[in-house]
Parts: structure tokens; sequence; C-alpha cells
């Protein structure tokens, strides 16, 4: 079997498995709301990964966009109108507008220092979210919307009461970015971003400009992120300022480096194994933190390029 | 790997690790086959703090459950089939996964009822999840006014009293014991929000004013800027409404900056959680309990505190009670409705008494119709070091106030119900 056969089939199989989820979810103790989720955060780890595993820069304060993308599709709803669609667009403008100014501010540094500048921008929101009461319902949350029908003209799709319809709606939206970032990477511009990662002197004595490309890169990673930001909102029917801590971009960073941060699909697998593993052990006992912690420090200490990296690994052998 | 040592034996460290990893991951695995197979009983599930500040209240309130869940099925379960407690940890303030469990609950496991949650603002995230799916929901103990006033609604139920309700309770007697100037501290959120309105609405009642105050985010662990701020403030009475390892901190501080010698320290809602975690010279103050375990003369109180001391060697606190009163709730509306269908049991629990040992107050309390709030009876008196009777009492009842004396009028609630058609 040649190399290229072999990730193909890997690409079949991992579209097959998402487009059957909801049916064998609750075969294996799942349920369909956990799959969205996979697929939410996924989306969103992803996005961090298009930075952190393709630039090489690594942004701390992720949740920020995500969050800012979750808030503005609830507040659409809650104080605009009371449409799904528009709540997705206004979240993701949001998310993406913060991110192209606060990339520019900071586009300049490298390395722990851009680290430290982009959780503190993304503990700035946070405390807004938490200190506004009157818009954002505060450390309450911000309650009382919920998320409408589609109505496509000539029929509706009840995405609120059926799960598997709100499920396929992710999926196309989730392949629909995924299938945008493959194709970024594959272009100029993202074979640009590589040669920043792999030695970003070099690329500036090439002639590139590299801060516009890295703010670029910023901004494009901003977009999906919010993008999950707005999915995740209206997955719970909820958001809270939780969504917006630095914890939340520290949790982005595990799912990536989990499954791999040098593979594309590898913070979806990091993202699966998150969740699930959070959703199983969380119900059996209260430390299940430290179940994942201790997951972490395996996964680093024995397989540094994650699980999907190890598995690659194994294959090749 | 080709460059394969021919010496190394069989079984690599790797393979080690890796049977152990996949020993443990069927730990996990094995408990969902096994829920997946017995469908036979009637799920009730938990969704309550087991980490954070609230920790120890959720642990108490699960307690309580358990202890209800063995005497329903002592007593033929739920229609005949037997109850079973399925538990979840929601954090203390993270509403996005109390959010997410009350939907595992609700959808994985299908269960028949939710309970929880301590925090306010997570009852009310989750009280919409249960509105959504049209499952019955009792919060044991979450005060916020809203959840059976503005936002109430069908299937949602609550066993602690409103914020509203002991803010009139205790106003009284903080206006004679203290003065009428009150300063607050108040935690940050729902329910903060709402006990401090609450007795703002209570002191422009009995002529006492508010001098000043501080909302405080839930899980602050140095209240000294706060303290200093409030002296400077010199109210009659310093209030804390904070809940928790919160109270704690607060009250601690409090006695260490000497303020107990000049000010009154008291608030509304104390727990006996909170007084066991305080040296004995921070108990102090006057304060309301929702439930004492020292009710002399009142049926059933001696059983139920002698049973739940045999589960856990110490004293049931009004979070047991909670706990213990919402899972009987649920096996009560089932059994009376003679159905598991949510809107049967909610209008069956409408005016619904308590039986005397479900409880366990002077007077019966009641589910009001039209709201779905318990009419309890409420217990205003002072901290105390040491009581007479024993370690555990550490509270001095002076003053029994029946519910319905201080609930307010139904339309005082804002509760406009909507039933589903």
């Amino acid at each position: 079997m040649s190399a290229l056969t072999r990730q193909r089939l890997s690409l079949a199989l991992i579209w097959l498995a998402l487009l059957t989820m909801p049916y064998w979810m609750n075969a294996v103790g799942g349920y369909t709301e956990l799959g969205t989720r996979v697929l939410v955060l996924g989306l969103a780890a992803m996005a961090l990964n298009f930075l952190l595993g393709f630039t090489g820069v690594l942004s701390f304060g992720h949740a920020a966009y995500f969050g800012l993308g979750a808030y503005g599709a609830g507040m659409a709803i809650k104080y605009l109108a009371p449409s799904t669609p528009l709540a997705i667009v206004i979240g993701v403008v949001l998310g993406t507008l913060a991110g192209a100014i606060i990339g520019a501010l900071i586009v300049k540094l490298r390395g722990v220092y851009f680290a430290m500048v982009t959780i503190a921008f993304a503990q700035v929101f946070f405390f807004i979210a938490i200190r506004w009461n009157a818009v954002t319902g505060g450390d309450d949350g911000l309650t009382g919307w919920h998320r409408h029908a589609l109505d496509l003209g000539f029929g509706k799709i009840d995405i609120l009461n059926n799960d598997k319809a709100f499920y396929y709606l992710v999926l196309v939206l989730f392949a629909i970015a995924v299938g945008l970032m493959a194709l970024l990477l594959r272009s100029p511009f993202g074979r640009t971003l590589l040669a920043i990662r792999e030695n970003e002197r070099r690329a500036r004595f090439l002639g590139l400009p590299i801060e516009q490309h890295i703010w670029l890169s910023f901004v494009i990673s901003c977009l999906f992120a919010s993008l999950a930001g707005t999915l995740f909102a209206l997955l719970s029917n909820f958001i809270d300022p939780h969504a917006l801590h630095w914890s939340q971009s520290g949790n982005f960073v595990i799912m990536a480096v989990l499954g791999g941060m040098r593979s594309f699909w590898g913070p979806l697998v990091g993202a699966a194994i998150f969740v699930v593993l959070q959703d199983y052990v969380s119900s059996h006992t209260a430390n299940w933190m430290s179940i994942i912690g201790l997951f972490f420090v395996l996964v680093v200490m024995f397989f540094p390029r994650g699980v999907l990296g190890m598995l690659r690994r194994k294959a090749k052998s | 790997m080709s460059d394969k040592n021919p010496l190394e034996t069989k079984v690599s460290r790797r393979s080690v690790i890796k049977a152990a990893a996949a020993a443990g991951a069927l730990q996990m695995g094995a408990p969902f086959i096994g829920n997946a197979r017995a469908a036979e009983p009637v799920k009730i599930g938990l969704d309550n703090p087991l980490t954070g500040t609230y920790a120890a209240v959720g642990k108490n309130e699960m307690i309580g459950c358990q202890l209800a869940i063995e005497q329903i099925n002592a007593k033929g379960g739920i229609l005949g089939r037997p109850a079973k407690l399925l538990v979840e940890d929601s954090t203390s303030g993270d509403a996005g996964t109390a959010v997410q469990k009350a939907r595992k609950l609700i959808e994985r496991d299908k269960v028949s009822f939710l309970l929880g949650n301590v925090n306010s603002a997570l009852a009310m995230a989750m009280a919409q999840v249960a509105y959504e799916k049209g499952v019955i929901h009792v919060v044991p103990g979450g005060h916020t006014d809203s959840i059976t006033g503005t936002d109430c609604h069908w299937n949602v139920f609550r066993i602690c009293n409103t914020t509203q309700m002991e803010a009139y309770a205790v106003g009284p007697e903080l206006l004679k014991k203290g003065g009428k100037k009150w300063y607050f501290i108040t935690p940050d959120y729902a329910f903060g929000h709402t006990l401090q309105a609450g007795l703002e609405r209570a002191a422009a009642k009995i002529g006492a004013v508010k001098v000043g105050g501080d909302l405080t985010p839930l899980g602050t662990t140095d209240f000294s800027s706060y303290l200093i701020k409030a002296q400077a403030a010199k109210p009659d009475v310093i209030i804390f409404l904070t809940q928790g390892n919160d109270m704690i901190n607060a009250l601690k501080q409090a006695v260490q900056f000497g303020l107990e010698k000049r000010f009154h320290l008291a608030g509304a809602q104390q727990e006996l959680e909170a007084l066991e975690g305080l040296p004995p010279e921070a108990r102090i103050g006057t304060w309301v309990f929702e439930w004492y375990w020292k009710q002399p003369g009142v049926p059933h109180v001696a059983e139920f505190v002698a049973a739940i001391k045999k589960k856990t060697g110490r004293v049931p606190t009004a979070r047991t009670w909670f706990g213990f009163a919402s899972t009987w709730t649920c096996a009560l509306a089932a059994n009376k409705a003679k159905s598991l269908d949510a809107r049967k049991m909610a209008k069956a629990l409408q005016g619904m008494k308590l039986p005397p040992e479900v409880g366990l107050m002077p007077e019966q309390p009641f589910f009001r119709a039209g709201q779905n709030q318990l009419i309890p009876t409420l217990y205003v008196g002072n901290a105390q070091a040491k009581g007479p009777g024993g370690p555990d009492d550490l509270f001095n009842v002076t003053e029994v106030v029946k519910g319905t004396d201080v609930a307010g009028t139904l339309e005082e609630s804002g509760c406009k119900m909507v039933w589903p058609t």
C-alpha cells in the first residue's frame, strides 16, 4: 500500500466515522450531544493548531475568540433577531474582528511573550463578561435564549429539538472550515507559514513579509475558533464566562498537543480523547482532572508527537 | 523499530504501559455497559457540586438523597420499581459543566428526575435545560428568587427558601440586635444579587438603611480590602451574604481584624457546614437557618438525625434535609400521579404537603401551587461557639418563623406559569 492510498483511506475512514457518529454513539455509551461537542471543540483545537502547528506561534488566549463568537451568537439571538444563521455570522464577525485588531498589536512578539500577551487580552474579555451583569448576565451566564429552526425557504429544519439535525449542521460547517484550512495550507501561503515555522530568520532573508503572514494566520485561526464558539453556544443554548477563561485556552492547547500538533487531524483526535475522557471519568470521580492531567503527562513524556504522531510512526516502521 | 536489540526481553516497558492503560480504560468502560443492561429502575439524576467552594454542602445534599433512596426502596420504590440515584459533579461555579452534565443525564441516562444545584446560577442554567427537555427538575438548595419567580417553569420545583423569604425572616432580628445602618458583603452572582435586593426591601419595610456594600467574586479568599472599606462606612451591622468557603474566609478574617468588637457581624443565610468550618470565636452573629437538627417535639426528626448519624457520624444539616426532601418529592409525585409523565407529576405536586416523616418541621411544608415553591419553616437565631447539645449544636434558635408569613403573595413572586398543551 503506497503512502498516498493509505492517506486517502484514513481520510475516508475519518469522514465515514464522523458521518455515522449519531448512529453508533449511543451503542458505545455516548450520546449525540457528546459527538457534537467533540466536533465543536475539535474545530476550535484545529483552528488553534493552524497557528500553533503550522505557523509555529503559540497562542494561549484562543478562548477569547471562541468566547466572543459564543457571546456574539447568544446575544444576537437574545437582543437582535431569532435567527440561527444570523447568530453564527455575528459571532464569527465579532471574534474575527477582535482577532484582527489584537493580532495587529502583538505580531511582533515571539515565544513566551506572545503567549503571555494573548492570555492578558483573553482575560480582558473574561472580566468584561463576568462584570457586565446587565448585558452578559455576569457569572450566571447568558440565559433566556435558544437556537432556532433553520428556515430554508422551502422548508424548515428543526435543529432545536432534533439533536441529529443539529449534529449534521455542525458537521457541514466543520467540513467547510476544515476544507478551507486544508486548502489554505496547500496554497503558497500555507507553504510560507511552514517556512516561517521551520526557520523564521531564513524566511525573512528570503524577503517574505513575516509579520503580515503571522497576522493573517492569527486572524484565520481566530475566525475558525470563533466559528467553533458560536456552535458551542448554540449547542448548549447557554454561554458563561468560563468559555472565555484562560483555562479554556489551556484546554485547547492540551487537545492540540494530545492529538499531535504536527498533523492536520491530530487536534480533532485530541479533542475527542479530552471530551470523552472528561465525560466518562467525571461521572466516576470528582478528581477527574487529575486523570486527564496524568494522561497528558504520559502522552507528552512517551509520545511527544501526540497520539496521531505515534500511530503514524507505528505505521511507518 | 529496525534496530532491535536481540537480547531485549519480549515484554517491553512500552507494552507494559500500554497494557496498564488498556486495563484502566476497561475499568471506565465496564460500568456503562452495566448501565445499559439495567434499564429497569427509575433514575434520579443529581447534578451538584462535589468540588470547589460548595463541595461540603453539595456532598451533604447527596447524603440526604442517598438516605431518601434507601427509604423509598424500602417502602416499595417508585411505582413499584426501584429508585436509583445517578450523581454527576457540576463543579461549584462552572455553569457550562452543569449544563453539559444535565444534558448527559437526560440524554444518555434517560433520568426521570433532575436534581440540583447548590449554586443558584447553575440551578437556573439547569432549569432551562430541564424545561427544554420537559423533565421534572427539583432544585434542592439554589436560593435565587427567579427560579420560582420571574423565570419559573411548570416542571421546576424548589425545596429551599427564596432569598426574599430569608431576608424577610431575618430582617427584624438584624434591626433589633444590630442597628439600622447596614453594610453588605455580597457574592457577585445570582444568589448574592437577589439576597441583597431582598434585604434592602426588608430594610425599607422596617426602617433600616444601606450605607454601602461590595460585590465579591465567587471563590474570593482574601477579604481584607472589603473589610477595610466596610469599617470606613461606619455601619451598625456588617452583613455577610457569602456562602461556603467564602463565608468561612470572610468571617475568619473579620474576627482576626477584631471587627466583632465594634460592629454586629451577621447575615441572612447561615449553614451548619460553615459554622463547623469556623474557629469558635468566629461563630457569632444573627442568622437564619433553613432547617435545624435540634427541634424538640417535632415528630420523626430524631429518627432522621439518627439515620444520618449512622451513615456519616455527623448530624444532618439543612443541606442533608434539602437532598432528602427533594428526592422524596420525586417519589411522592410519581406515586401520587401514578405515572412518570412529567406533566401529570407536576400537576400532582401543585399544593402538595410533604408528609411529616419527610417534612420534618413544626408546620407541614407544602408546594405553593402556581409557583412550585416549597413553603417551609425558617429558624432565626444566633451562632454559638458551643451549645448545650454537644459539639454539633452551633446554632441557637430564638424564633421559629412560619414560611407563609414571609413568602409574600403569588403575584409578588412574579411567576406566571405556562403549562404545555
